[in-house]
């Protein structure tokens, strides 16, 4: 029984969830039957009428909410994909997409373009989030290899650096940037658009697709370097190519959306209570189940309040207790 | 004559200026249970992370089965030799079975085949496991841990088998479990080379012995004790004790 539960949250919830998820929103007087009406239409060959109330659905449909939905399920399936392939590498389950300083790093990316509007904000997030984990591994190195803990050390100090260099920019930023910047920190789903998908929309599909195939690696690097190597596997080649592809993933949906906190830490926690701890099970779940479940909680941070949370917050506000919960149960050792 | 598994000549190594191993000659038999003994920092871990290839050496020559080490591959190495690191804790809970079957993933490059899945149950078999099948690796004792690991290196079928100490954190039972089988591995054509801390053990289970001290390997001997050797080797006075018909050595009091 637990079983097919279980089976069914992971592929069976997926569509049904996006298409529930097209009826969630802010505005008012929309019922089931005008959606049903608006189905039917698209179906039988489209919306033609401009002035309907087909229309007024059929446009905040297209051009609001399924963009939305879409790029919300593809964010959630990186950010779970990239944390549960970084917690494999790095033998840690501490650790989330964030650690190697993509975050921060993307977050003064984004701030620098908002205050000084040169280039693209997504490009330069997505830029800056490259050069902080390029930061962090030539910090780590030494001796050619580099340590978990050196690379989780220096992914703070690298952290640090840019979190203390967007502060500069928030402190000379005038109050309507400023707003943008923390805006845009927060976490921002609802300036999901047809752009920002086609922007994010590769990157994050080769990332994950690249996971997906070495996801019986993972669980080779899981097992400690020496292991590796002593059946005849050079680790460092799988692991430089999963950091690549994680760093891929998470700083395109950085770039995106700005910076969704510790979800990519808990729902690689979730999918291992699921279907345990081997990858070839917990990659397809962290992808599937990771998209449905941040569609659960945009769905709530839009309908909850008559504003919406942003959704950074909200994950931050789920994952801390679970963190602590974690914590408190023994289920993470910190070796 | 028996053929040469390993061949190591004027094998030296250091770890920036410090010497580990300096000018070392020795060869392991093929088809025997060789264990290496010595007091620690003899260099005995050293000489198996070159031999392994987890440590890579600029002058002498390691030959494996007659091939420069050096210039094999990973992936060659490892359908030749299998290495059971020292002890070694999983941070996840994996099945005992998947941990097993990435012993094979030298030779599948994304996901396993049926025939690693036969291979991974042939080797818990042969390790009297397969009651452990379906249970966390980190749930097992000490003792299963470390045969889940054998049958690790055994699905890569290499014809030779590093032990870096696998008798280490065991108890009794485990220990001559392990030796045991080690034995009839190498009674079926495996070479096994083992490194062990205690002589009575490697006497009573191992076809040859080789001392280490002073970075270099001192002396090989047939399975039988020595007591100046022994005294040499370890720093130690042994008084030699007979047990029906073997000897074993106990610290002189």
């Amino acid at each position: 029984m637990r079983k097919y539960i279980i089976g069914f949250l992971i592929y069976g919830l997926p569509l049904p969830l996006l298409l529930y998820s097209l009826t969630v929103g802010p505005s008012q007087g929309l019922h089931l039957a005008d959606y049903w009406a608006w189905a039917k239409a698209v179906l039988a060959g489209g919306v033609a009428d401009t002035s309907g109330e087909l229309y007024l659905i059929n446009n905040i449909i297209e051009n609001v909410r399924l963009p939305r939905v879409i790029l919300t399920f593809i964010i959630g399936a990186g950010l779970a994909a990239s944390g549960g392939t970084l917690q494999g590498i790095f033998r840690n389950p501490l650790v989330d997409p964030y650690v190697l300083g993509i975050s921060s790093g993307s977050a003064f990316g984004a701030a620098l373009a908002i205050a000084f509007p040169l280039i693209n904000i997504n490009l330069s997030a997505f830029a800056l989030g490259v050069v902080s984990v390029i930061l962090t591994y030539s910090f780590a190195f030494s001796n050619k290899s580099a340590s978990i803990v050196a690379v989780i050390l220096s992914g703070m100090i690298v952290s640090g650096i840019f979190t203390a260099m967007l502060t500069i920019v928030q402190y000379i930023s005038d109050p309507y940037k400023l707003q943008a910047i923390v805006q845009w920190t927060m976490g921002n789903l609802h300036h999901a658009s047809w752009d920002k998908i086609n922007s994010a929309v590769l990157p994050i599909s080769v990332g994950v697709a690249g996971m997906y195939l070495l996801r019986w690696r993972l669980n080779l690097l899981a097992l400690g370097d020496q292991e590796a190597k002593a059946v005849g596997v050079n680790p460092n080649r799988d692991k430089i190519i999963l950091v690549v592809l994680a760093t891929l993933t998470t700083s395109s949906s950085v770039a995106a959306a700005g910076i969704i906190s510790l979800y990519g830490l808990f729902v690689p926690h979730l999918t291992r209570m699921m279907v345990g701890p081997d990858n070839r099970k917990a990659m397809p779940a962290n992808i599937l189940f990771g998209g449905s479940f941040l569609l659960i909680i945009d769905n709530f941070s839009r309908s909850l309040m008559e504003f919406e949370i942003p959704i950074g917050i909200f994950t931050m506000l789920l994952g801390a207790p679970f963190f602590i919960f974690l914590m408190k149960k023994n289920k993470i050792n910190w070796v | 004559m028996t053929k040469q598994a390993i061949e190591v000549s004027n094998l030296s190594f250091s770890y920036g200026n410090t010497p580990i191993l300096e000018d070392v000659n020795v060869t392991f038999p093929e088809g025997k249970f060789s264990v290496v003994l010595g007091r620690n920092g003899s260099g005995k871990s050293t000489l198996f992370n070159i031999l392994s290839g987890m440590a890579d050496y600029k002058h002498g020559s390691v030959k494996l089965m007659g091939r420069e080490r050096k210039d094999m591959s990973f992936a060659d190495c490892a359908t030749m030799m299998g290495f059971l690191p020292q002890f070694h804790k999983s941070i996840f809970p994996f099945q005992v079975r998947d941990v097993v079957l990435t012993g094979r993933a030298a030779f599948s490059s994304f996901s396993p085949k049926k025939a690693d899945l036969e291979k991974v149950e042939q080797a818990i078999e042969e390790l009297e496991i397969t009651h452990l099948i379906d249970r966390p690796y980190t749930e097992l004792s000490g003792g299963e841990q470390q045969l889940v690991m054998i049958a690790r290196v055994l699905v890569q079928n290499p014809g030779i088998i590093l032990l870096d100490e696998p008798t280490n954190h065991l108890d009794v039972y485990y220990q001559t479990f392990v030796l045991e089988k080690l034995r009839k591995l190498s009674q079926n054509n495996f070479t096994v080379i083992a490194i062990m801390h205690d002589p009575n053990l490697a006497f009573l289970y191992a076809d040859h012995c080789f001392f280490m001290k002073n970075k270099t390997v001192v002396k090989t001997d047939l399975a039988n004790h020595d007591s100046e050797l022994l005294q040499y080797v370890y720093n130690v006075q042994f008084t030699a004790v007979q047990v029906k018909e073997k000897m074993i050595v106990v610290p002189t009091l």
